[in-house]
């Protein structure tokens, strides 16, 4: 059957009018809330409210209620006093290892307190895989998930796209950085959103540098909680500094994006609790052996005397130019198998709080941790040669202007 | 109808004002680096409750402010109910985070607390933002209730 156009026409109307349902546009409640939080004026103090919102649960869930709430209790009070008491050959380089490296004081072994000071793997090892870390990477994910499944990251990216053009990146650029909150591995991963190799190279650069983990933060939420905010700052600052030299040095384009906001919707708990999981667990299976691994390398390293010898070499980078103890050498080498870990040590070290607030920094500036190193390699070998060249000018150059800020506020 | 919402613009700026007072009143407080109590009201005088969560308060109630005017018309509801959100953003944390510190048995105690101890976190003094929730919720009650009259309304 052969229709002619008008025919056609008049099907297309008839069918039209069966299966389309007509009605006047109202601009609702819900429309007017989205737009709200795309618009600068009203959308940055909504977002500084959930950052706030963010942190505040993430420190009274991970910090109040788990870990000083119930794990250092579990940890300290049970666990490492049990270790220390049935574990054979106190002193030997099998327990130091295992459970407590201790202290030797007028010749005899001397066991620890607590978790961060006995650096064994099985109680300090544990102890951050689970006391610290696991609350705090459930909680940051959960909420993430939450802020996701709202509707909410596509309006903090509409929203801090103009901010990121200036380091070379755009809005979407907050995923992998909001995402490296929780573990720089999935965060470098992330980066394949971004379009060009540029963007990319940018991105992994300024994360392995200035994001620092959950596991980081949990730490540093129960080691220097008075200190946190400062050392975040320092980080943010950077962050956006060394973006805009890098955005002007590497060569490459920068395009422009267009970015899709969805309707705000209520989230599914079946969503929620799949990605939860997935995130969590894919965390675990990476992270956790390190931190088991770090602890062993750690000690091995301090028990053959390797560390308090670097430490005598770089005295006077550290002690000169950063302005920390030589002490501090040992963490920094930790640093680069876990950065919590790393922290953790620098807690036990005697400083000034300046020294500490340095120190901590200097860390999380520092080489990324061997897991998000391997995930780097993985992206190319020279994006890596890279962003290690550009790391250690950073370290270098940053660490000295935070000694120098430091010096001249009369704190250093 | 009018005369309705000349009232609730009345109510809200008078909601906006009291929370802009409470929010600056936070910022200066923290500024001054000590927390103070008025009997049942205590501003805190750290920095993140006091300084950026004062910052959160003051944002609220200028929201409250903006919107006042005809809050009938939809822009204007919508920076009122953000300016709730914040407040429940801020009060949501502080009882979250009284939730948490009630739960544990502190350092040398038993693993939970005693029924007295987990009733005594509830107590007051309490933020600012506490005592701005109940009128937050009445403000977004009202809003929503006027947004489910124009929707069965025929255009």
């Amino acid at each position: 059957m052969k229709l002619s156009p008008d025919e056609r026409w008049n099907l297309i109307d008839s069918i039209a009018n069966q299966v389309v349902t007509y009605g006047k546009y109202r601009h609702t409640l819900k429309d007017a809330i989205g737009e709200l939080t795309v618009k600068p004026m009203a959308g940055i103090p909504i977002a500084i409210a959930v950052l706030y919102g963010f942190w505040s649960v993430f420190g009274s869930f991970a910090g109040t209620l788990c870990t000083d709430g119930f794990f250092v209790k579990l940890f300290d009070g049970y666990w490492l006093p049990w270790l220390q008491e049935v574990f054979p050959g106190k002193g030997s380089w099998l327990y130091s290892i295992l459970i407590d490296a201790g202290g030797m004081t007028n010749g005899e072994f001397i066991l620890s307190n607590n978790c961060f000071e006995a650096f064994g793997v099985l109680t300090s090892g544990l102890f951050v895989a689970i006391g610290v870390v696991l609350p705090a990477i459930v909680i940051f994910y959960l909420m993430l998930t939450l802020l996701e499944d709202i509707g909410y990251m596509p309006r903090l990216a509409v929203l801090i796209d103009t901010v990121l053009h200036k380091i070379g990146l755009h809005g979407y650029a907050i995923v992998p950085t909001i995402l490296s909150l929780g573990c720089n591995v999935p965060a470098v991963t992330a980066t394949r959103i971004l379009e060009t190799r540029k963007q990319r190279f940018i991105m992994m650069t300024l994360l392995a540098i200035f994001i620092p983990c959950g596991a980081q933060l949990g730490i540093m939420e129960e080691v220097i909680p008075e200190l946190i905010g400062y050392v975040l700052l320092y980080l943010v600052i950077g962050y956006f500094i060394f973006g805009f030299v890098l955005n002007k040095i590497v060569p490459g384009k920068s395009p422009e994006i267009l970015i899709d906001v969805p309707p705000y919707q209520k989230p599914m708990i079946a969503n929620v609790r799949r990605k939860l999981w997935m995130r969590v667990s894919s965390f675990f299976k990476v992270a956790v052996p390190f931190v088991l691994l770090g602890c062993i390398i750690v000690n091995v390293l301090y028990l053959v005397g390797f560390i308090q010898w670097l430490g005598d070499i770089l005295a006077p980078v550290f002690v000169g130019w950063f302005g920390v103890p030589k002490e501090t050498a040992g963490p920094l080498v930790a640093a680069f198998l876990r950065k919590d870990l790393a922290v953790a040590q620098l807690s036990v070290i005697e400083m000034t709080q300046y020294q500490m607030l340095s120190a901590v920094v200097l860390i999380s500036i520092y080489f990324p941790c061997v897991a998000t190193f391997a995930m780097m390699l993985k992206e190319g070998w020279k994006e890596l040669i890279g962003s290690v060249a550009v790391l250690a000018v950073v370290v270098f150059l940053y660490g000295g202007i935070i000694h120098l800020i430091g010096k001249l506020i009369g704190v250093a | 109808m009018a005369e309705k919402n000349n009232l609730a613009m009345i109510c809200i700026a008078i909601l906006g004002v009291v929370t802009v007072a409470f929010g600056l009143a936070d910022i200066l407080v923290s500024a001054g680096g000590d927390g103070t109590g008025l009997s049942i009201l205590e501003i805190p005088g750290d920095m993140f409750r006091g300084g950026w969560g004062g910052l959160i308060v003051l944002f609220a109630g200028l929201f409250y402010l903006s919107g006042c005017k005809n809050v009938a018309e939809v822009h204007n509801a919508s920076k009122v109910a953000m300016g709730s959100v914040l407040i429940w953003i801020m009060a949501g944390t502080d009882i979250f985070a009284m939730i948490t510190e009630s739960i544990p048995g502190g350092e040398d105690g038993p693993w939970f607390n005693s029924l007295s101890g987990f009733l005594g976190t509830y107590a007051p003094p309490y933020t600012p933002a506490m005592f701005l929730l109940p009128f937050s919720l009445v403000v977004v009650y009202y809003i929503l209730k006027q947004e489910r009259t124009k929707s069965t309304t025929p255009p």
